[in-house]
């Protein structure tokens, strides 16, 4: 090593006592987003989506065909005027498909809503009460899962008929026992950690601990965890609707275009690939997403 | 001049947690802490030893109500918070505050500094939001840190500062008894003293009283007032801290003292230490009669039968029979 002569001036009286960050300043939020954003496939789902989701917003407004209106050309294969082709009864696929994709997403995305708000409160007063409190509302969930969400869904289906409705209340049933018990484990591990115990000996409330300290710090795998529930709640709608038990004509979900296009197969596979392959496309985006979110969140070795 | 009055008193403090409920039968309860009483006064600092699993934290965090106590009586001032129920506790949580051992734990690393300081004022309502900021500048300022760095979030920070941080957290409500649990331990030796200084120079500024919890002697020593030692969730010895040093009466405290390292060789070579034999004994499974008993090289018969009584040797209090 070099010695050299100014290496042993003394310091400027502003560079003493001079302590500083040298990390740039981020927000927890912009941190994740800087992650998902370097992770390629991650961002490619999220484009995905954010196409399917616009194509399907604009779509119906600019296109001249509407969902239920039947042409004169049946079971015609794609073409300019027909991008998907059309169905038996002349109906425009394109224009049915992006209907599908509208309820497909709805369904995925009310009904994961649902389960998460419900799964956060339910699961997170059992961990924070804990006791015999924790495993009453624990005994319960068990016994309601032990039921199989199918049946939910048909007994649903029965007294309030085959509509959206049924479906997303059918999933609702037993689908946010998952995020009640992950958020159930999260709060038991952090409520005894030194942050939370910090803020109780600040006289903080039970609803304050719960919300700005557990749950902030909880939130990782629940978001990942609501992130691949959307696509599983598509897939249920789907296959659902595959056995003919989804929602009524004239709507159509992408499982009834692909079960209606069922017979046909041989002849016109068309109208049961378009609607397959958007469902494939949508699952593997939203996957991609749940999956870069997941390394956004719980980088190794952050902490 | 009148004589006065304690901050905190805490008069025969048990705290047992169930380890395991047999079918028929007798439970069995981890006996952490056994018949504890002791006094803080106004601008004072108790030191407590004791090693690990000896009950130091669990005190601690019952006196803090973190724990329910069980048995006994906490005095704070005039009134008994000891069995006191959540929300009228609430009234005497601003009096009390704890700076946590692990700097790294003990924030939330969600929010930032300046939310984490503002956070214990803004649950009393002291204040309005541009006091609030400005009283989180000064507390800043106060614990030797920058006024820009209230944006920071906590990861950004070094051990030294994050325990800085959680200082002028506990200084937001105007506490006047603090319980430091360890808060040092954490650190490196360098910043020890750093915080250790920060907390002697509050400490004068403002009157407080230190609950100093600790398991390095000479800093013990150097900071406190009166020196508790703990053995098996008991208090064996409580006196001024300079005499518990060089008189130690409690034959668990001479050992204690006598481990600790001397920082001169010569000495260190011909100082005598007292080996204890055996481990601690289960909390469980204490032993009938003095705790210390079954390791403590001047046994008498009459120690493995009953618990002795504390003595008051000049003020200084030991639980030993060699002082009946």
């Amino acid at each position: 090593m070099i010695q050299r002569e100014e290496y042993f001036d003394p310091i400027e009286k502003e560079e003493q006592n001079s302590e500083f960050i040298a990390i740039e300043r981020k927000s927890f939020v912009r941190d994740v987003w800087e992650r998902f954003k370097s992770n390629r496939r991650a961002l490619t789902g999220l484009i995905v989506l954010g196409i399917i989701m616009i194509i399907t917003l604009l779509g119906p407004i600019l296109s001249p065909y509407s969902y239920d209106g039947m042409g004169t050309s049946i079971n015609s294969k794609v073409s300019l005027t027909h991008w998907f082709g059309t169905d038996a009864l002349g109906r425009d696929l394109f224009i049915r498909v992006l209907y599908g994709i509208r309820i497909s997403l709805t369904i995925g995305f009310v009904t994961t809503l649902i389960n998460i708000v419900l799964g956060i409160l339910y699961g997170g007063i059992a961990g924070y009460v804990g006791g015999k409190t924790d495993m009453a509302m624990m005994r319960i969930v068990d016994v309601m899962y032990a039921v199989p969400s199918l049946l939910y869904i048909i007994l649903l289906m029965l007294i309030f008929g085959s509509n959206i409705g049924s479906i997303m209340l059918g999933m609702c049933v037993s689908g946010w026992i998952g995020v009640a018990r992950l958020m159930r484990s999260q709060v038991i591990t952090l409520k005894e950690r030194e942050f939370a115990l910090a803020a109780y000996t600040q006289g903080a409330g039970a609803g304050r601990i719960l919300f700005r300290h557990l749950f902030t710090n909880a939130m990782g795998p629940i978001v990942v965890s609501a992130t691949l529930a959307v696509p599983q709640a598509i897939f249920m709608e789907a296959f659902l609707s595959f056995i003919g038990m989804g929602i009524s004509a004239p709507q159509a979900s992408l499982g009834t275009l692909a079960q209606s296009a069922r017979m046909y197969m041989s002849i016109y596979p068309n109208q049961m690939i378009c609607p397959i392959a958007m469902i494939c496309l949508i699952i593997f985006a939203l996957n991609f997403i749940g999956e870069g979110l997941d390394e956004a969140l719980n980088p190794k070795g952050s902490r | 001049m009148e004589k006065e009055k304690p901050v905190v008193s805490v008069r025969h403090l048990k705290k047992y947690f169930v380890a395991n409920r047999h079918v028929f039968g007798a439970t069995d309860y981890v006996k952490a802490i056994d018949d504890v009483s002791f006094d803080i006064m106004p601008g004072e600092t108790v030191g407590l030893v004791g090693e690990s699993g000896c009950g130091k934290s669990t005190l601690a965090r019952t006196i803090i109500r973190i724990y329910e106590p069980g048995e006994g009586e906490i005095i704070y001032k005039n009134t008994d918070i000891a069995h006191l129920s959540n929300r009228k506790m609430r009234a005497y949580r601003n009096k009390m505050q704890m700076i946590f051992q692990d700097p790294y734990a003990s924030l939330n690393p969600r929010l930032t500094v300046a939310e984490i300081i503002a956070e214990p004022m803004e649950i009393y309502n002291m204040y309005t939001k541009k006091e609030r900021e400005e009283k989180v500048q000064e507390l800043l300022e106060q614990v030797g840190l920058k006024p820009d760095h209230i944006t920071r979030y906590p990861h950004e920070f070094s051990g030294g500062q994050r325990q800085r941080i959680g200082i002028a957290r506990t200084l937001a409500l105007d506490p006047d008894f603090i319980i430091c649990d360890e808060p040092i331990s954490a650190l490196d030796v360098s910043i020890q003293a750093q915080i250790i200084n920060l907390l002697e120079k509050i400490q004068d500024e403002k009157k407080l009283s230190y609950l100093f919890i600790a398991h390095d002697l000479t800093m013990v020593r150097h900071i406190s007032h009166k020196i508790g030692v703990m053995y098996l969730g008991h208090l064996v010895e409580f006196g001024e801290a300079e005499e518990v040093y060089k008189n130690p009466l409690h034959p668990y405290t001479q050992a204690l003292i006598s481990a600790a390292p001397v920082a001169d060789p010569v000495l260190s070579r011909t100082q005598e230490r007292i080996k204890l034999e055996g481990e601690v004994p289960s909390p469980i499974h204490t032993p009938s009669g003095c705790p210390f008993s079954p390791r403590c090289p001047e046994c008498r018969p009459e120690c493995r039968i009953d618990p002795p009584v504390v003595a008051n040797v000049n003020g200084h209090k030991v639980a030993c029979y060699k002082y009946v």
